[in-house]
């Protein structure tokens, strides 16, 4: 499994960085944060880097009035829904998009797609509009990604999560874009039946033969790989780790609280620095530092002996490690078998609570980036995941 | 109400030691030799079925062309002391039905391998020319002598590319509880496609790997039955039946309540099969 960078604010310099140090890589771009000339200077330099970049469209929510988004060329000067969607608007709008993706060159496309709040007839009409539109104007569909963006109360609902995969089984695109919206805006979810869901759309997706990037995500969808899931998407802030769509409907905010958090890949968990400095005093911080194999050195100056607190470790280090170590999780966690996979994620979680207990035996927490909380919520997802597909994704594996 | 056998082995002068072999709900069953098509089955329509359903019946059979469904040698109308009836004529095939098997136990591993196999080409040729059987269950599966498996009884198949004959609005769609798909119990007429029949196919094997039908055992209750199945779904075949563990995974993925979570076609399940058949030396 891969892990693309999810582009959000400020993150042009971490993405140009990183995708130097690996040689490779995906950037999702993104409308909301970067202007045009923003983006094709970005994509030139991506690719020059060697890497590749695609385009979030973000029509999530057409009635959208973020100003950066809405002044892309592309996004409909007047949504009226119940004319957009049959009217020469639509053909203008994919037009439009599709020539901004080859300006960009982007290696892959995904088409735009809205927030479902229920997965009803009228949001898959427009999922079907999109597709025939799209073929219309010259986007080869088959190798297209959907946009399948859904709140969290039609993740959390099996019937309509069914409904989801049903439809979709009747579409010609050749892979699905999914971004989820959290329950009640939580960064990692407790939830096991929203996570359980999530993992059930990757899965009946890609065994419907397509492929599958999931957008907006935090470490906790390394779960993903037990759906062969192509990619996750992830970035710097909680808004593109997390699915928040209102951030795409109303105008720039401030990021006002700049905290500093290490995250710790083998306790699945993340730390102020204040809470380091407990756990250096506690005698346990050197088994929260980042196993060699995930290739991170940013955070190396907090395990050496000064007090972490007291160093030099900003945002900045802090995003590059988390990214560093996310992207070699996310490469490591697809193995062989579909059991293996599934087997190496039961053992990070066994593995991550019993650090975790220890951890909090002396003090150290996470706060609500702390995954001990999320813990049973992961292993029950993937019990069902193992029980709903496990059949179909052992048989299949190989050819996923 | 019945028919002589004696009239009407005059009405079928071709047919040689005419002889009643059972009488289904909607029809009369006779045994008979032909004279170029050797063991034959002659089934006679009640004249108060349902002329289209009979028809359907006659014509889903005659349809699939599959090796391990009896073949449709002949199809005609006659006029009886009863009235109107509507007869088929077709292969017949000298063995044990599946119901009363399983009632004396288990099969063994071959025996539910090559059920599976014979099974599953039968409702891949269905599948073709798209007819559902929608009543795959051990009653209308027959053991042969020589160990084939044969699919049987088509009276309740739908092709989906006609009107069904069941009310749309009807609560309950046809089957018999207990082996049903949910979105056939619950007469989702549009969701019923091959994946219906694999999920009754799975629960057959299921309870001749075991000896029972969970949904089903200690209860008659169509509803408790049907509940069953959309609350308890089935677990892993306990029993070794592959080296490889492989048909217990088979069973899994015919059988998930959700259709959209079951294998999608007939000819997927097949290929499966034979794989797993092929590498244990079963034909």
């Amino acid at each position: 499994m891969d892990m693309y960078l999810q582009l959000g604010h400020g993150m042009m310099g971490l993405c140009r960085e990183l995708i130097g140090s690996w040689g490779r890589g995906c950037v999702i771009l993104s409308p909301r944060d970067l202007n045009e000339n923003q983006l094709e200077t970005l994509s030139t330099d991506i690719r020059d880097a060697g890497g590749s970049v695609c385009l979030d469209p973000q029509f999530y929510i057409p009635h959208a009035d973020h100003t950066r988004l809405v002044a892309h060329e592309y996004w409909p000067a007047e949504y009226e829904s119940a004319d957009f969607w049959s009217s020469p608007a639509l053909t203008d709008f994919l037009t439009c998009l599709h020539g901004l993706r080859s300006r960009l060159q982007c290696v892959r496309t995904i088409l735009p797609g809205v927030l479902a709040t229920a997965a009803d007839e009228a949001w898959f009409d427009k999922q079907g509009r999109v597709q025939v539109e799209a073929e219309r104007v010259g986007i080869k569909v088959e190798r297209a990604y959907a946009t399948v963006a859904l709140s969290a109360d039609v993740v959390r609902t099996v019937n309509q999560v069914q409904d989801v995969l049903e439809e979709g089984r009747g579409w010609k695109v050749g892979g699905v874009y999914l971004v989820c919206e959290p329950p009640k805006g939580e960064y990692l979810v407790q939830d096991a039946m929203w996570l359980a869901n999530v993992l059930e759309l990757a899965a009946g997706f890609r065994l419907q033969g397509k492929r599958v990037i999931i957008g907006y995500c935090s470490h906790q969808m390394l779960a993903a790989a037990c759906c062969s899931v192509k990619a996750v998407g992830s970035g710097t802030w909680l808004n593109v780790r997390s699915f928040t769509p209102t951030k795409f409907k109303v105008p720039d905010e401030e990021i006002k609280r700049k905290t500093t958090w290490y995250y710790c890949p083998q306790a699945l968990s993340e730390y102020k620095l204040p809470t380091l400095d407990i756990a250096m005093v506690q005698g346990v911080l050197d088994e929260m530092a980042p196993p060699a194999e995930l290739g991170s050195t940013y955070a190396d100056i907090l395990f050496e002996g000064v007090q972490p607190s007291t160093v030099t470790f900003g945002e900045a280090q802090a995003f590059r490690h988390y990214l560093q170590c996310l992207y070699s999780q996310s490469r490591a966690a697809r193995r062989e078998t579909f059991d293996e996979t599934i087997g190496v994620q039961e053992q990070m979680l066994d593995d991550a609570e019993r650090l975790l207990d220890r951890l909090h035996e002396v003090g150290v927490r996470g706060q609500f980036r702390d995954f001990k909380e999320c813990i049973e919520g992961n292993r029950a997802a993937l019990a069902v995941l193992r029980t709903q597909r496990g059949s179909m994704l052992r048989r299949r594996w190989t050819s996923l | 109400m019945s028919i002589d056998p004696m009239w009407l082995s005059g009405k079928f002068p071709d047919l040689k030691g005419l002889g009643r072999i059972g009488r289904g709900g909607q029809k009369w069953v006779f045994g008979a030799t032909h004279q170029t098509d050797g063991d034959i089955v002659l089934k006679l329509f009640h004249p108060l079925a349902d002329p289209q359903r009979a028809f359907r019946e006659v014509q889903a059979a005659s349809e699939v062309q599959c090796p391990r469904v009896p073949r449709v040698h002949e199809i005609g109308n006659l006029t009886s002391p009863l009235g109107q009836l509507i007869w088929v004529r077709e292969q017949r095939i000298r063995g044990e039905d599946l119901r009363a098997r399983v009632t004396r136990g288990a099969l063994d591993a071959k025996s539910l391998m090559r059920l599976a196999l014979h099974t599953l080409e039968a409702l891949v040729a269905a599948e073709k020319v798209r007819i559902v059987h929608r009543d795959v269950k051990p009653d209308n599966i027959l053991q042969a002598t020589d160990g084939s498996y044969w699919l049987l009884d088509f009276g309740l198949a739908r092709h989906l590319d006609m009107d069904s004959l069941t009310a749309t609005a009807a609560q309950y769609g046809v089957g018999t509880a207990g082996y049903t798909a949910t979105e056939q119990y619950r007469n989702r007429k549009g969701e019923i496609d091959a994946r219906a029949d694999l999920f009754s196919l799975g629960v057959t094997l299921y309870e001749c790997a075991t000896g029972q039908n969970p949904f089903r055992v200690g209860t008659t209750d169509r509803m408790e039955m049907q509940k069953r199945i959309e609350d308890r779904p089935l677990q892993a075949i306990a029993c070794q039946v592959d080296s490889q563990g492989q048909f217990k995974d088979l069973v899994l993925a015919m059988t998930r309540v959700r259709r959209e979570q079951r294998l999608p076609t007939a000819a997927e399940a097949l290929e499966w099969t034979r794989e797993i058949c092929s590498a244990e030396g079963v034909s």
